[in-house]
């Protein structure tokens, strides 16, 4: 460790720079030309001026609050159904993969190889109205004799979850994976119950990875906009919707800006608040006091 | 470290030692329990699967149009010429391309900064934390657009490269993110262990470090790779008159998805089972390996 | 053309020590247009520019022309087969222009969105040839992003462009644009399920609540709506446009409409999601292959047309080309294998004999080459000012959701 401790304050930094460097010109330095156009006035004819125009947020949210608080609750509920569905995937691969595992890992992101539009399409096919699962979902009464899948919230909904399960199963498995099997075994000896041990070891040590396969799955979520627009209805579409449109149909720049950074504000607010309640500072570094 | 001084057993077979001795109720009950965990699993995997199923279907429809919507029968008639279509395969290379370049570059970039992240006191840490974390919560739309402004205000004109930039970017904080999950909490026993014994920084991190945080590592990259090669619209700005395979079927999908692309779809499913076969064949070989030279184990 | 080609030109034309009389044809056929009338003044002579398709190919200056040139088109709207492009293939046999054929464009908008900045500061990111819809076209006309074409090359346009689109309100007299294809919006029925519909109004009838959608394109839906209104989307006023898309709203709220689309109500209509919606003609030549139970139909209140137009963007490397490749395209045996396999309609004159000969089936469809009746029944939607633009849009994206 010698090396490391004489360069201690070098090696830190020489790791950081080169993606720090990349983020910051690719990421922040873009970013900040879009907060000054979320401040201007004006349209694609006669030019847009840089004029401090506060007004462009409230107007924003005041105009579009349902298409947000529709995108929360969406993106919320599909990241509970990803967790639900993910969580003992993952814990299968990581305790029970064998020598399966990477096949298994593999078949979990394959649906990516796809590509967003032909999957999502795929779903259409399959929820279709004379489809043979929207027929039995009828006949077992989930939905009414003559009610539909697509064009609802829940298909909506179960597009999401489908779309981003990868996000919440992967980061699991990295953390479930990492947990050493003799922990276990000593929780074992220690508690006699699997349960037991599943609450007092497993699972804390596997809320990193609960941590960020939340956020990695409902921040992409939140942002969606494709899964309203095939699987929906108007009454379906999400914030990103909305910025879609005003970027690209309307040409409305400040608009857009302004949304986009509305929601990265409430994201922001709503991952602090997360990361306080999953009671682990994971989030904001102050995790490494090993 | 209390754990230490258990015995390592197999990963495979610890799941099935309990404690023995029970009455039959609660051996059935363990029965379910135990068999409940793969079935649901296998649930889960076929929902994951499920569409693809329906994608490689369709690649065998007897389409008589240019539509391939509804079930006609039977054929192989679009295996015989599967890049029929112009573009769909050239698109599908550079796409290959792109998530290869880009997965290699915000892997390494991003395992580097979190290794950073979580190891190293330094002042404005958490700020950092809060920097790296933002790519994330900003929307796809709002980073392909400004992501443009800036190279056009540069005068760079948009192209491969650029698609490549741009993807490394969004994917830094993915594999920061990834990694740093499986780093928080780490062992760091195992280092000092190393370096006791004599190993210098750069052996410690390639013998100990590496391989413990390789899990984290592949998941990053895979996630990464899988991120790239299915981005629509990022790419969809800053890709100049560059068109991937998202985007070629994101416009086919204007006039009617071709049954090529169900094909193209169903080879790459194809060649990723195959590559999942391979590794499980390599797994088996290298477990007999560890099997000869029992000591290695203590390593991986 | 800018002043540098120019320079190459005749750069290359001292170089090849040519003829006074070679000199003289190729000025007449290329520089004269181009603000080097003087330089060519002084070799004398009538001009010789025909306006024949024979007479034009021979005209064609092929040390002017680049050895590429590329063309940004939408998806599948060229000819296709085993791979390949045939109309770009024998385009390149013939001049030895190598087409690079991107099909990027999806979307007016959206691409509009991605090579604005471009545009604005004079490039066109090395395109030479893209194709936008009417009113993008217009629009982009306005901003002063599109290159004035040298007529002189076009004989071909002058002579085959049909009349109907000869004088359209954005190019009055098609000095910046040269259609590629026309459309036709209507009604798009499951005739099994839908029966008897004739009006535009049908659409909005109870029995098919719920299967029904109309398009995300603002002109065709908006448009459609006004003629079941009786209002004509050519004159009529913005408040007009208002009142169909509160009318389209009232249907959305009460759950009529089940969504708006982009091509995605051809998944719909075999599938049974869909029973009645807003169309497009070439889709439907398709659909109606397919599943003879699916129908297009013109409401008896009329139908909107549009075209998607050829442009030479600003700071295109390769506009001489450019022109060559548009007045190439402009003879019927051209055009017809295009048709052939695209199914809209064609804006070349005579295409329907030629492909008489080569896809007799495709020549007799009445959605691809409609009657002079039907198409006196056809409406563009009016060139709207910016500000109304923008009033009318919003309104629009507000009901559809976003």
């Amino acid at each position: 460790m010698a090396f490391v401790r004489r360069h201690r304050g070098i090696l830190p930094l020489a790791l950081l720079l080169p993606g720090l460097a990349w983020l910051i010109i690719f990421f922040a330095l873009p970013l900040y030309y879009q907060g000054k156009i979320s401040l201007e006035t004006g349209s694609i004819f006669n030019g847009f001026h840089f004029n401090w125009h506060f007004r462009t947020y409230t107007d924003a949210w005041s105009a579009y609050h349902t298409q947000f608080l529709r995108s929360f609750w969406f993106a919320g509920l599909s990241t509970l159904l990803s967790l639900l569905i993910g969580y003992p995937l993952a814990y299968a691969i990581a305790f029970r993969g064998g020598k399966w595992r990477n096949a298994l890992l593999l078949a979990v992101i394959l649906p990516f190889f796809v590509t967003y539009l032909v999957r999502t399409l795929a779903w259409e096919t399959i929820l279709d109205d004379s489809s043979p699962l929207v027929s039995f979902l009828q006949t077992i009464h989930v939905i009414s004799p003559h009610g539909r899948v697509l064009a609802t919230t829940g298909s909506v909904v179960a597009g999401i979850t489908y779309n981003f399960l990868p996000f919440m199963i992967l980061p699991l498995y990295a953390s479930l994976e990492r947990i050493d099997d003799r922990l276990l075994e000593a929780g074992a000896d220690l508690y006699g119950n699997r349960r037991s041990v599943f609450r007092k070891v497993t699972l804390p040590l596997s809320m990193p990875g609960v941590v960020a396969g939340v956020l990695l799955t409902f921040i992409p979520a939140a942002g969606d906009f494709v899964n309203a627009t095939l699987l929906g209805s108007p009454n379906q579409t999400m914030i990103g919707n909305v910025i879609q449109s005003r970027y690209l149909e309307l040409n409305d720049y400040p608009t857009a800006a302004a949304l986009s950074f509305t929601l990265m504000a409430i994201i922001l607010v709503m991952v602090a608040i997360w990361a306080k309640v999953a009671g682990t500072e994971a989030l904001m570094g102050t995790e490494a006091k090993t | 470290m209390t754990a230490e001084a258990y015995p390592a057993p197999g990963g495979a077979t610890r799941a099935s030692s309990r404690p023995p001795g029970t009455s039959l109720a609660t051996r059935v009950g363990r029965k379910v329990l135990h068999w409940s965990l793969p079935v649901y699993s296998a649930l889960a995997i076929t929902y994951l699967l499920f569409p693809i199923a329906i994608i490689i279907w369709f690649s065998f429809n007897n389409t008589h149009s240019r539509f391939n919507f509804v079930w006609q029968g039977w054929t192989l008639k679009h295996w015989k010429d599967p890049f029929q279509v112009p573009g769909l395969l050239n698109a599908l290379k550079v796409s290959i391309e792109i998530a290869a370049i880009s997965t290699v570059i915000a892997t390494a970039l991003g395992t580097m900064m979190a290794l950073a992240m979580v190891r190293y006191e330094f002042r404005g840490r958490a700020p950092l934390n809060f920097f790296v974390f933002l790519p994330l919560s900003t929307p796809e739309i709002v980073l392909g657009a400004a992501l443009l402004s800036l190279f056009l205000s540069l005068g760079v004109n948009t192209g491969f490269i650029t698609i490549v930039i741009a993807h490394v970017m969004f994917n830094i904080s993915f594999v920061v993110v990834t990694v740093r999950s499986r780093l928080i909490g780490f062992d760091r026993s195992l280092e000092e262990a190393a370096q006791d014994l004599g190993a210098n920084a750069w052996q410690t991190f390639y013998r100990v470090t590496l391989p413990l945080i390789a899990p984290g590592v592949l998941a990053a990259g895979l996630l990464a790779f899988a991120l790239s090669i299915d981005d629509f619209v990022i790419t969809n700005f800053n890709a100049g008159s560059t068109v991937t395979y998202p985007l070629f079927i994101w416009g086919a999908a204007r006039v009617s998805i071709p049954p090529e692309v169900n094909i193209v779809a169903t080879m790459i499913f194809v060649f990723t089972v195959g590559i999942a076969i391979l590794t499980v064949l390599q797994q088996r070989r290298a477990e007999k390996m560890a099997a000869v030279r029992p000591e290695q184990e203590a390593i991986a | 053309m800018s002043e540098r080609d120019i320079d190459k030109m005749i750069d290359e034309l001292v170089e090849r020590e040519i003829s006074r009389r070679q000199l003289f044809r190729f000025g007449a056929a290329g520089a004269m247009s181009m603000g080097a009338a003087s330089f060519l003044a002084a070799c004398g002579g009538g001009s010789s520019l025909g306006g024949g398709t024979h007479e034009q190919t021979k005209v064609v200056q092929k040390s002017a022309l680049g050895t590429e040139l590329n063309f940004s088109n939408w998806p599948l709207y060229i000819d296709v087969a085993h791979g390949k492009h045939p109309t770009l293939e024998k385009f390149q046999k013939k001049f030895g222009v190598h087409v690079n054929y991107t099909e990027e464009i999806n979307d007016n908008t959206e691409f509009f969105g991605k090579i604005r900045q471009q545009l604005a500061n004079g490039t066109s990111g090395g395109r030479d040839i893209i194709v936008m819809t009417d009113w993008m076209a217009g629009k982009m006309i306005k901003l002063g992003y599109i290159e004035k074409l040298n007529k002189q090359f076009l004989p071909n346009v002058q002579k085959n462009l049909i009349p109907a689109l000869q004088h359209i309100d954005f190019d009055p007299n098609r000095d910046y644009s040269v259609p590629w294809q026309s459309g036709q919006t209507g009604l798009i029925v499951r005739t099994d399920k839908a029966p008897d519909v004739k009006s535009v109004n049908d659409i909005f009838n109870p029995k098919y609540k719920g299967k029904v959608t109309m398009l995300t394109e603002m002109r065709d839906t908006v448009g459609l709506t006004m003629l079941g209104m009786g209002k004509d989307p050519t004159t009529g006023s913005v408040s007009d446009m208002l009142a169909a898309i509160d009318k389209v709203d009232k249907y959305v709220k009460n759950g009529q409409i089940r969504r708006f689309t982009g091509n995605d109500y051809l998944k719909d209509l075999p599938h049974g999601d869909t029973w009645v919606c807003y169309g497009w003609s070439g889709d439907a030549v398709q659909l109606e292959s397919d599943n003879k139970n699916i129908k297009f139909i013109h409401p008896e209140e009329g139908f909107m047309l549009w075209t998607d137009n050829m442009l030479i963007p600003v700071g295109a490397p390769h506009p001489y080309t450019a022109e060559v490749f548009m007045n190439w395209i402009y003879q019927p045996e051209v055009e017809a294998p295009i048709e052939d396999y695209v199914n809209y309609v064609p804006p070349v004159a005579g295409t329907k004999a030629a492909l008489l000969k080569i896809d007799p089936s495709v020549a007799k469809n009445p959605l691809i080459f409609p009657t002079a009746n039907v198409l006196a029944k056809g409406h563009a939607f009016k060139q709207l000012s910016p500000t109304d633009e923008d009033k009318v849009n919003n309104a629009f994206q507000k009901v559809i959701g976003a």
